[in-house]
């Protein structure tokens, strides 16, 4: 992995990057391991992930991102290992971890017979924010993320890409320095897609941090400064993304080749029967 | 399938072949859906025979009844019952018969008339019109007397059939938008509530019935059942034969007409849904407007305190309404706590002390409180950080269940007591009443964090797969412990009873009600930090299934 020159000239100019550099990382994983029944899901995981950045964690299906980002939120207890946010230890000191991060996980339902804005009003209270206050930031998210014409409908009656800015409004509603995404553009279509991009993009550019797990390589290569890969529950490269990229071509060649699997897309010789004339 | 009435030409009726592919077409998904598991099969068969089992003993003693006072009276009801039964059997089973829903059709060239043909022999294939025609031709039996009344019963059997099974159709017809959308397989859950509670009242009137000359019971009602089609056709089986020409003919006709109208409907109803384009397309013009103009509603809800108290007890208040499964359970409590002491007073052995039923069944609300939130608990994990977080939430959680059960039990040892017209016992059962709601509340928040199961929010199944040994020992378990809780109280209430000091019975409301608060708090108390730790672990116990 050498240092790649475009992609880093754009991180460099990033706001933040001494600060990261220097400053105290938004995550620290230290040995985290989860096992479910005999299947290992994570297999020991040391990362740190600096703060003020838009990171990416790869990997294929099954890889462990989930169960690394349910560990790191604090859903999921691990076996073993200690994960730090912003220095706190997520187990030891909830209180200081729990207002300091937004969570949008995937596969876990929302309140979804609570109207958008019902449920945004909720989840401000929840936090601990005043009535006033949150029923201000609810409108203006609602507002900015397509969602006001359908604030009154119930969440159970919203499309994906409804839930999914629902999920995101919910999550950024106490404005907290990390965001944690789990596939946020999972089934969404391109034009929410585009409004999730551009919020999360305002939110990084005040120094926030944003963590989304994704397989579409396309969208962290170009959404991304820093990237995770994660194969079978173990990280395969970390760091900036021209780093991790090394000599390839694009971030896709390089993150096939870095889970190995970079030579069953070679195997095509096995196949040759497949097409042609012959039968 | 299209292949079949395509080859006609334009405009010509394809209906001598329309019908009898709908009767293959019903058999064809009848096999399939058998063949799918073993199981299904299985009780399929047993469905098959309980209903033969059941039709054939109606029938049997619908004939042994000839001759006996009232019969008339019973078979019209029975006819009435039986179209209620068909009328209402659609709403609660939307998914029991795929050609039921004429939506699939529409791609097909096919004109009204005809498939409405089709679609009603189709629907006279299965077990229920075979067990409605066992019923009808038993009732018919049962009232016929000489040769008048069996010709005219050899139509109105028919009739009735015929009458039931349109019926059911254009119902299904005219409520298959509502069935197909969320709202609609929301009510369906609700389904299984209405047959329990119907239950009940087949079980009050069965009783009624069982007493010496109880069928008089019934000549009110079958009066104006009996002009009502299709009991209309039935109640002319039993006037042709006291040879009441006029009636007879006005009850045939009555039917004849019922049934025209029907087709008429469910006709008029098939072309409009299959012609206008569906909610698919159509963008919902939801009740929104009624949601956001709830200024009302806002109002009230301005009465609940601020923060997180407030937040949580008006979602979990919204939740009893809105979510199926929560609004179930609600009526449950609501319904059963009430009815237990109405039934047991109606029957003339009722005692006070079945108005405990009413807090016993709300403090069970308190049960499973995270599982009721399925997996978007860990909205609420997400911001649980201290023990007093999971207090207030806890204690936010109880209080909305408080401000429904507190009335409601107060409103049930009222009624209870009133009308048995034992006003000496009021404070006890009243006093009694409130501690066993405490001390449910208190082992709800424990048993809710100790023992939480997951509830599955589509099907009839309230506990997660894998998890009844759990959902079981937390309830019956916990119901034990609150009624072990409650003991001291019930041991004060002996004591004075049995001492003789019933001066001092007025004290055992304000003891219990403080007796209850206490317990409730010191159970959140102890229940809110093992929420705080165990956070994870009832995340992933209620989100399975």
């Amino acid at each position: 992995m050498t240092n790649g020159t475009e992609k880093s000239g754009e991180t460099v100019a990033a706001p933040s990057k001494d600060g990261a550099s220097e400053g105290v990382p938004a995550v620290q994983i230290r040995g985290l391991t989860k096992r479910f029944g005999t299947q290992t899901a994570v297999a020991g995981i040391d990362l740190t992930l600096p703060a003020g950045r838009f990171i990416g964690l790869v990997g294929p299906n099954g890889a462990g991102k989930t169960t690394t980002l349910s560990m790191v939120t604090g859903l999921l207890r691990p076996d073993s290992g200690e994960v730090r946010i912003g220095g706190h230890d997520v187990w030891r000191d909830p209180v200081a971890v729990k207002s300091r991060i937004g969570v949008l996980p995937e596969g876990l339902r929302l309140f979804e017979r609570l109207s958008g804005r019902e449920l945004l009003g909720y989840m401000g209270r929840l936090r601990g924010l005043t009535g006033t206050e949150t029923d201000k930031r609810a409108d203006q998210l609602l507002d900015i993320l397509g969602l006001s014409g359908a604030q009154y409908k119930l969440v159970v009656d919203y499309s994906t890409g409804m839930r999914k800015k629902i999920g995101l409004a919910a999550a950024l509603l106490h404005n907290p320095e990390i965001l944690f995404l789990d596939e946020p553009f999972e089934g969404v279509d391109p034009v929410s897609a585009q409004t999730i991009r551009g919020v999360l993009e305002r939110y990084t550019s005040s120094g926030a941090t944003v963590i989304f797990s994704s397989h579409v390589m396309e969208l962290v290569e170009s959404l991304c400064d820093w990237v995770a890969v994660i194969a079978a529950g173990r990280i395969r490269a970390d760091g900036p993304i021209a780093e991790v990229r090394g000599d390839a071509p694009s971030l896709q060649e390089a993150f096939l080749e870095l889970v190995g699997a970079g030579h069953r897309t070679r195997a095509g010789q096995n196949l040759d029967w497949l097409g042609g004339g012959s039968r | 399938m299209s292949a079949g009435f395509a080859p006609g030409a334009p405009g010509q009726s394809p209906s001598p072949a329309l019908t009898p592919l709908f009767v293959r077409l019903k058999l064809a998904l009848l096999r399939n859906g058998l063949r799918r598991s073993p199981g299904r099969a299985a009780a399929y068969v047993a469905s098959i025979l309980v209903g033969v089992v059941c039709a054939a003993g109606a029938t049997t003693s619908l004939v042994l009844l000839r001759g006996v006072a009232h019969v008339d009276a019973l078979a019209v009801l029975l006819t009435g019952f039986l179209t209620l039964g068909w009328a209402v059997m659609p709403l609660f089973f939307p998914s029991g018969d795929e050609t039921l829903d004429p939506t699939r059709l529409v791609m097909l060239p096919l004109r009204p008339r005809p498939l409405i043909v089709a679609l009603l022999t189709a629907s006279l294939v299965g077990i229920g019109p075979f067990v409605t025609l066992a019923l009808a031709t038993g009732a018919a039996v049962a009232v016929a007397d000489g040769t008048a009344a069996t010709v005219v019963a050899v139509c109105a059997v028919p009739l009735v059939v015929l009458v039931c099974v349109a019926l059911a159709r254009a119902v299904a017809t005219a409520s298959i938008r509502l069935l197909t959308s969320r709202r609609g397989r929301d009510l369906a859950v609700l389904g299984g509530l209405f047959v329990a509670l119907g239950g009940q009242v087949v079980n009050i009137a069965a009783q009624k019935l069982g007493r010496p000359d109880g069928l008089s019971v019934l000549e009110p009602v079958g009066e104006v059942l009996r002009w009502v089609p299709p009991a209309s056709a039935m109640s002319a089986v039993a006037d042709a034969g006291r040879g009441a020409w006029g009636r007879a003919a006005v009850g045939l006709a009555l039917t004849v007409l019922a049934l025209v109208l029907l087709l008429w409907w469910w006709q008029r109803m098939l072309t409009t849904l299959m012609t206008s384009p569906d909610a698919s397309t159509l963008q919902p013009v939801e009740k929104d407007g009624g949601r956001a103009a709830k200024g009302g509603a806002r109002g009230l809800a301005r009465l609940l305190p601020d923060g997180r108290t407030g937040a949580v007890m008006l979602r979990t208040l919204r939740y009893a309404w809105r979510d199926p499964k929560s609004k179930m359970s609600w009526a449950t409590s609501l319904g059963v706590g009430l009815l237990v002491p109405v039934v047991y007073a109606a029957q003339g052995n009722g005692t006070v002390y079945t108005a405990f039923v009413a807090p016993a069944l709300l403090g069970m609300q308190m049960y499973n409180q995270f599982g009721q939130d399925t997996s978007a608990f860990w909205m609420v994990a997400a911001t649980l950080a201290t023990p007093r977080d999971a207090y207030r939430e806890l204690r936010a959680r109880a209080l909305a269940l408080c401000l429904v059960a507190v009335p409601y039990v107060t409103l049930v040892v009222v009624g209870t007591v009133a009308f048995l017209g034992a006003w000496s016992s009021l404070v006890e059962i009243y006093g009694l009443s409130l501690a066993l709601l405490g001390a449910l509340v208190a082992t709800g928040a424990l048993t809710s964090t100790l023992f939480p199961y997951s509830i599955p929010s589509d099907g009839n199944k309230n506990i997660g797969p894998g998890q009844a040994s759990i959902a079981w020992f937390s309830l019956f378990g916990g119901l034990l412990a609150g009624t072990v809780l409650s003991a001291p109280l019930l041991a004060l209430t002996l004591w004075l009873h049995l001492a003789g000091h019933h001066g001092l019975l007025w004290i055992l409301l304000p003891v219990g009600a403080v007796y209850g608060t206490a317990m409730a708090q010191v159970g959140l108390r102890i229940a809110a930090p093992v929420v705080v730790r165990r956070v994870p672990e009832i995340l992933t116990a209620v989100r399975k299934g």
